[in-house]
């Protein structure tokens, strides 16, 4: 688990994370989300013991952020894709996996079974000596995703994992880390993408410069926005506006075509209610369906669409 | 360490230039000062006792060679003379080994391993030995370390030992400068490629990381000094066993400069490029600062071409304990002053 306190990392003048508190169960995918100079690599850093925290604490099981002798241990634990690949370019991508096992201290026989298998997975068992400079921006981020994780690391940290990707690409790396997901990895995300943050984090939090709010996907949006819904009626009579609105579980009621939009309490309990009474008015009850806001919605509304 | 030996191997122009170099300055450089200037030596000059080109094969009508005693007031011809002390004597076509020689006449001969003092020579090899208050001409000073009084020696005896010791610089100034540019590179190359922030991430300590650039920078640059020196010093004897009888080289200035002096210049040299390489941001910048790191070096091999410093055995040992000393200074300088979220935030 992951626990985060009040971490807080200033530079000069400038806070770039404040009061960063979050918790981050074991075997989640947890997003950050929020603009550029947001403070979501500084964090990402931070927990990454690549930079010191000015205040505040997080622990990754035992060990603490910030504390000298706990680093090495933590740096062990985690594996992490920065934002740009950083691979070396002329060499293939077995040196590349190679040479990383080899600073994990992995012994040489389970590294050669380890790479092999990963490269395989991969598709580029045939090509691991080609220089991987000349692979496409998809392969060589899932190669640097597998370099990230060549230690089988509990705690997998990925900043902007599908950022510069075509949407091929930024689809054969989020299949990528819904199976580590299915492994039972602990996966922190950066993103801007939020879309892709809705399809594969289990929680996000929206940051700028602060934590803005924390939570599912689902719950942030049923948090903001009242839970309307749709109901599609044969014919709609001119009064069913009017009387509707008047009940007293009816918040909020507008007609579109064929089509009543409710804004109604709790769903769970109301919606039997409605439909109960549109029958009542001998009224055809089509479809019944929910309207879902999207993350972007939520972001859009806590963060702002300025930066 | 590894990885950028890897790299280095799919650089063929890197490797050729750190390969090419020493070769070209310590191996082609003074074959082309030498061969010349051993043609240029006069037909009627011997180098050697006639016919003693390899001591151990002398010719049967020599006499047997005078060995532990003190020889006072002679003169004498064609004789094989060992751990001997010599006095006012006056010797012609003679081989001296391990001897004391002292206010004597010596023509037509060749010395090894002696001390030579208040002494006339002429037509003499010296070899490994140490002269004070000589006279003379036409002496070829080998490894030797012999100071004249009235005459001055011509100008090949002169200038001979100065190329000895200019050859040996190279292999000690080359290993100080091959690494300069690997070295600059070495992490504000990681940075500007990007690579160095996974690369900080992994348990790798700081002492590891640097451990592993200094000797990435340091093994290829020391093992392409080696090859030139080993090449070196048999093309040399080569051009010289003709001349002086036997293989001059590695003797003992040489052997120690190569196996202590040439490691230490090049690991200091090596250091400080790494230091200034974690302080930079540019790799231009770095190579840029990098090119004073030699100075040490280049103050040495000033001091010994001028004649201001005489490369002893003791010399070497107080040199390369000097430079060891800075080596081990500068390691944990470096250690103390890296620091991965500097790196990280300040360059960025």
């Amino acid at each position: 688990m992951i626990i985060c306190e009040g971490l807080t990392r200033t530079f000069g003048s400038i806070t770039a994370i404040q009061d960063f508190t979050v918790e981050i169960p074991d075997g989640r995918i947890f997003g950050l989300l929020g603009p550029n100079g947001a403070g979501k690599t500084t964090t990402m850093r931070m927990l990454s013991c690549l930079i010191r925290p000015t205040s505040g604490k997080a622990c990754i099981d035992a060990y603490q952020i910030g504390k000298k002798e706990d680093a090495q241990k933590i740096r062990g634990m985690i594996g992490l894709l920065p934002e740009v690949p950083g691979l070396y370019q002329t060499l293939g991508a077995y040196k590349n996996l190679d040479y990383y096992a080899q600073l994990y201290g992995i012994p040489k026989q389970k590294r050669e079974e380890s790479i092999k298998t990963t490269l395989t997975d991969l598709g580029l068992w045939d090509r691991r000596n080609e220089p991987v400079g000349g692979f496409s921006k998809g392969m060589k981020q899932k190669i640097a995703i597998a370099r990230a994780l060549i230690h089988h690391p509990r705690y997998i940290f990925l900043d902007e994992p599908t950022a510069s990707l075509d949407p091929a690409a930024s689809k054969m790396v989020r299949e990528y880390i819904l199976e580590l997901k299915s492994r039972g990895d602990t996966i922190l995300i950066n993103t801007h993408n939020l879309a892709e943050a809705e399809r594969i984090c289990d929680m996000v939090a929206l940051v700028k410069n602060r934590v803005v709010k924390v939570g599912s996907p689902k719950e942030l949006a049923r948090g903001l926005f009242a839970r309307t819904i749709s109901i599609t009626l044969q014919t709609i009579p001119t009064s069913l506006l009017k009387d509707i609105s008047s009940l007293e579980f009816v918040s909020q009621a507008q007609v579109n075509g064929n089509q009543l939009i409710l804004n109604v309490r709790n769903p769970e309990e109301d919606n039997p209610r409605v439909i109960a009474w549109l029958m009542k008015q001998g009224l055809q009850v089509q479809f019944v369906s929910e309207e879902e806001h999207s993350l972007e919605d939520v972001y859009l509304k806590l963060i702002g669409g300025g930066h | 360490m590894r990885k950028d030996l890897d790299e280095f191997k799919k650089q063929k122009l890197v490797i050729g230039s750190i390969i090419a170099m020493p070769i070209v300055l310590g191996v082609v450089l003074p074959l082309v000062m030498f061969v010349p200037m051993v043609t240029m030596v006069p037909l009627d000059r011997p180098w050697d006792v006639n016919g003693l080109l390899e001591i151990g094969s002398l010719p049967n009508d020599y006499r047997s060679p005078r060995t532990n005693q003190t020889l006072e007031n002679i003169s004498s011809q064609d004789m094989v003379i060992y751990h001997t002390v010599l006095k006012n004597v006056h010797l012609n076509h003679c081989i001296l080994v391990t001897c004391a020689v002292e206010n004597s006449t010596l023509t037509n001969s060749t010395i090894t391993n002696s001390t030579i003092d208040g002494s006339y020579l002429e037509s003499v090899t010296v070899i490994r030995s140490e002269g004070s208050s000589l006279d003379g001409k036409y002496i070829l000073a080998v490894s030797s370390n012999l100071m004249f009084i009235k005459t001055k020696p011509s100008d090949i005896d002169a200038v001979l030992p100065m190329m000895f010791n200019m050859v040996l610089m190279i292999f000690i100034i080359v290993p100080a400068t091959l690494p300069t540019i690997i070295a600059s590179y070495s992490i504000v190359g990681e940075k500007n490629n990007r690579s160095l922030e996974p690369l900080l991430a992994t348990p790798t300590t700081d002492g590891e990381l640097l451990a592993g650039k200094i000797f990435s920078s340091f093994i290829p640059s020391m093992g392409s000094t080696f090859l030139a020196f080993t090449l070196g010093v048999i093309l040399l004897d080569v051009v010289l066993i003709p001349k002086v009888g036997y293989p001059l080289l590695p003797n003992l200035t040489w052997t120690l400069s190569i196996l202590l002096l040439a490691p230490t210049a090049c690991l200091m040299s090596v250091l400080a490029c790494v230091i200034v390489s974690s302080k930079v941001s540019d790799v231009r910048a770095a190579q840029q600062v990098g090119g004073f790191v030699v100075m040490p070096v280049v103050v040495l091999m000033l001091g010994v071409l001028s004649g201001f410093i005489f490369l002893s055995p003791l010399m070497i040992f107080v040199v390369a304990g000097a430079y060891g000393g800075i080596d081990l200074a500068l390691f944990y300088f470096a250690r103390a002053i890296f620091n991965r979220e500097g790196i990280l935030t300040k360059w960025s």
